[in-house]
């Protein structure tokens, strides 16, 4: 903390507050967007035609319509899916066992599993999704060397088995960061913990359900709260995949706010639905947040 | 040693299994670039050549290389110097209500980036910058509270006892900034560097809303349009146009490695 009695300070005072100037511009930018995104949910704008210039307010017509139309609740249903089966269950298991796995784990055979885990969530989303794109196709790598020899027929499976499909992508792509969490939390137990519950006769299982678990919950709670803000809100993956298709079997909610603003053109209920997803993410945060405590 | 830090035969053989399916688009990758006749076939290279990264750093898909460093660069190194600016003061100066403009901020920022993007397009719309130099400022707003926040805290650790010997000795104000805190200060501004670099790198919504044509696609953009842009997928074009997108964000993170480690020690300590 620094002190104001300091001669240094007091000279540089001045400078220093211009400096901030820039940098607080944009903080007025910042808030400015995030008011007129909520304002826009409250009116009839579109993209082109009458209404983007003369919008109306209509109220809250547009989170009525996000219930009573179809399309909100479906692609609800889709997100749920995608985030439950590939964030909470896929990156969060995927990545505690490689983190348990590895801990006896020393140089090379070490860092060769780092590595590969780290590359695919280094990769840019786009490039994920060029090479699943290349490994689900008829004549892609999945069917050649897996399905084929089992004797099933190549089949495209991103057409057939789109959700699962984008659902095993995102868990290749996203388990480093719940590895790398991991690692540091599980690091953080002390041995002589574990070496008294093995003592005590606890087997493998009980020691991490009983002593590891409990011990991590925080580490939990926070890598679950990230994993889910961001796999809820994801966009790039699974459009660059699928397109929300076939039909709307992949719409997700960052998809469906898409077509509507951009394809369709109504701004006015794309925000309706951003601010919805606003809402949904911000509950779950102050659930996991929650969780976070220490339980009494 | 308890048990469960050593790794039985049986542990390690699955992890060798999990690693392989893990590397195993990699492997495809790599082959499917380096052969100018492939067919997206997983094999080995039937020929070797250089002629797929050529088309993929030739005429358009070069100019979109280009696009992606300048966005990148740019709004990284703009980021970098108006947080800079700003963080600094915010951790010398005892300003009232710091720390609530701090952490409202980061507030804001945990909802989805997907709620501004309709007022984004409006305001670059009025500005006249649907194009990169649109994305850009975007992002740069976007990054404003994380970069904030992590370079005050990193200011904070910086001791000011320097900067004021220094004082005393006559240095002027822009020699202590430049010859004490900044040096001192590197990892910090690396990691937020490192940060913008690849947010914008990997960034995709905004191009794909605000980019207008082919040639000013940065590349995220470009490899999307590429996926079926000849009727049928050109895998060798593909996998080398991935290749060389994927390479600076892979590289970025293994040059600054050592100092994202020191840099993230000191993150979240202090609010």
């Amino acid at each position: 903390m620094a002190s104001q009695a300091s001669p240094w300070l007091r000279s540089a005072r001045v400078p220093m507050l211009i400096a901030m100037l820039p940098a607080l511009v944009l903080v007025g930018v910042l808030v400015y967007l995030t008011v007129w995104a909520i304002t826009y949910s409250f009116t009839n704008l579109e993209l082109t035609g009458p209404n983007s210039i003369n919008w109306k307010w209509i109220g809250v017509d547009n989170y009525v319509r996000l219930f009573t139309r179809r399309g909100f609740l479906d692609s609800l249903w889709v997100t749920t899916v995608f985030t439950f089966f590939s964030a909470i269950v896929g990156q969060s298991v995927f990545g505690f066992a490689f983190a348990l796995g590895m801990r006896g784990l020393r140089g090379w055979s070490r860092t060769a599993v780092e590595v590969a885990l780290m590359l695919g969530w280094l990769l840019p989303d786009i490039v994920a999704s060029s090479l699943w794109l290349a490994m689900t196709n008829p004549k892609g790598v999945i069917n050649v060397v897996l399905l084929q020899p089992l004797g099933i027929p190549p089949t495209d499976l991103l057409a057939k088995y789109a959700l699962p499909a984008v659902i095993i992508a995102n868990i290749w792509k996203g388990t480093a960061w719940s590895y790398l969490l991991f690692t540091a939390a599980l690091d953080s137990i002390s041995r002589e913990i574990l070496e008294a519950a093995r003592v005590d006769g606890a087997t493998g299982l009980q020691r991490i359900w009983m002593v590891i678990l409990p011990i991590i919950r925080p580490h939990i709670a926070t890598n679950m709260l990230f994993i889910t803000i961001w796999t809820f809100t994801y966009f790039a993956l699974i459009y660059a995949l699928t397109g929300g298709g076939p039909g709307s079997q992949t719409e997700v909610l960052s998809i469906f706010m898409y077509h509507q603003s951009f394809g369709v053109g109504k701004l006015g209920y794309g925000a309706a639905i951003s601010m919805a997803m606003v809402i949904i993410v911000g509950a779950l945060s102050v659930f996991y947040l929650r969780q976070l405590k220490e339980p009494k | 040693m308890d048990s469960l830090s050593r790794t039985s035969p049986l542990t390690a053989l699955a992890l060798a299994f999990v690693a392989v399916i893990w590397v195993s688009p990699f492997a495809w990758l790599i082959t499917t670039a380096i052969d100018p006749h492939t067919t997206g076939v997983l094999e080995l290279p039937r020929s070797i050549g250089i002629d797929n990264f050529v088309n993929a750093l030739s005429g358009k898909s070069g100019l979109q290389f280009l696009n992606s460093v300048w966005l990148s660069v740019g709004t990284a190194t703009l980021t970098v110097v108006i947080c800079a600016a700003a963080a600094y003061p915010l951790s010398r100066l005892n300003l009232p209500g710091r720390n609530l403009l701090l952490w409202g901020l980061v507030l804001l920022r945990l909802l989805p980036a997907a709620g501004v993007v309709v007022p984004l397009y409006f305001g670059a719309l009025w500005l006249h910058v649907l194009n990169n130099v649109g994305v850009m400022l975007a992002l740069t707003v976007l990054n404003l509270p994380f970069a904030l926040l992590l370079l005050k805290n990193f200011f904070d650790t910086v001791p000011i006892e320097l900067e004021e010997a220094a004082y005393v000795e006559g240095a002027s104000l822009w020699q202590i900034i430049t010859m004490i805190v900044v040096p001192l200060s590197r990892s910090g501004i690396a990691v937020v560097w490192f940060f913008s670099f690849t947010g914008a790198w990997n960034e995709f919504l905004l191009p794909l809303i605000f980019a207008r044509t082919d040639t000013g696609f940065p590349m995220s953009v470009g490899l999307f349009a590429a996926f079926g842009e000849h009727g049928y997928v050109d895998y060798g074009f593909l996998a080398a146009y991935s290749l060389i997108y994927a390479t600076p964000a892979v590289a970025v993170y293994f040059m600054l490695r050592r100092n994202l480690n020191t840099g993230f020690a000191g993150v979240g300590v202090k609010g």
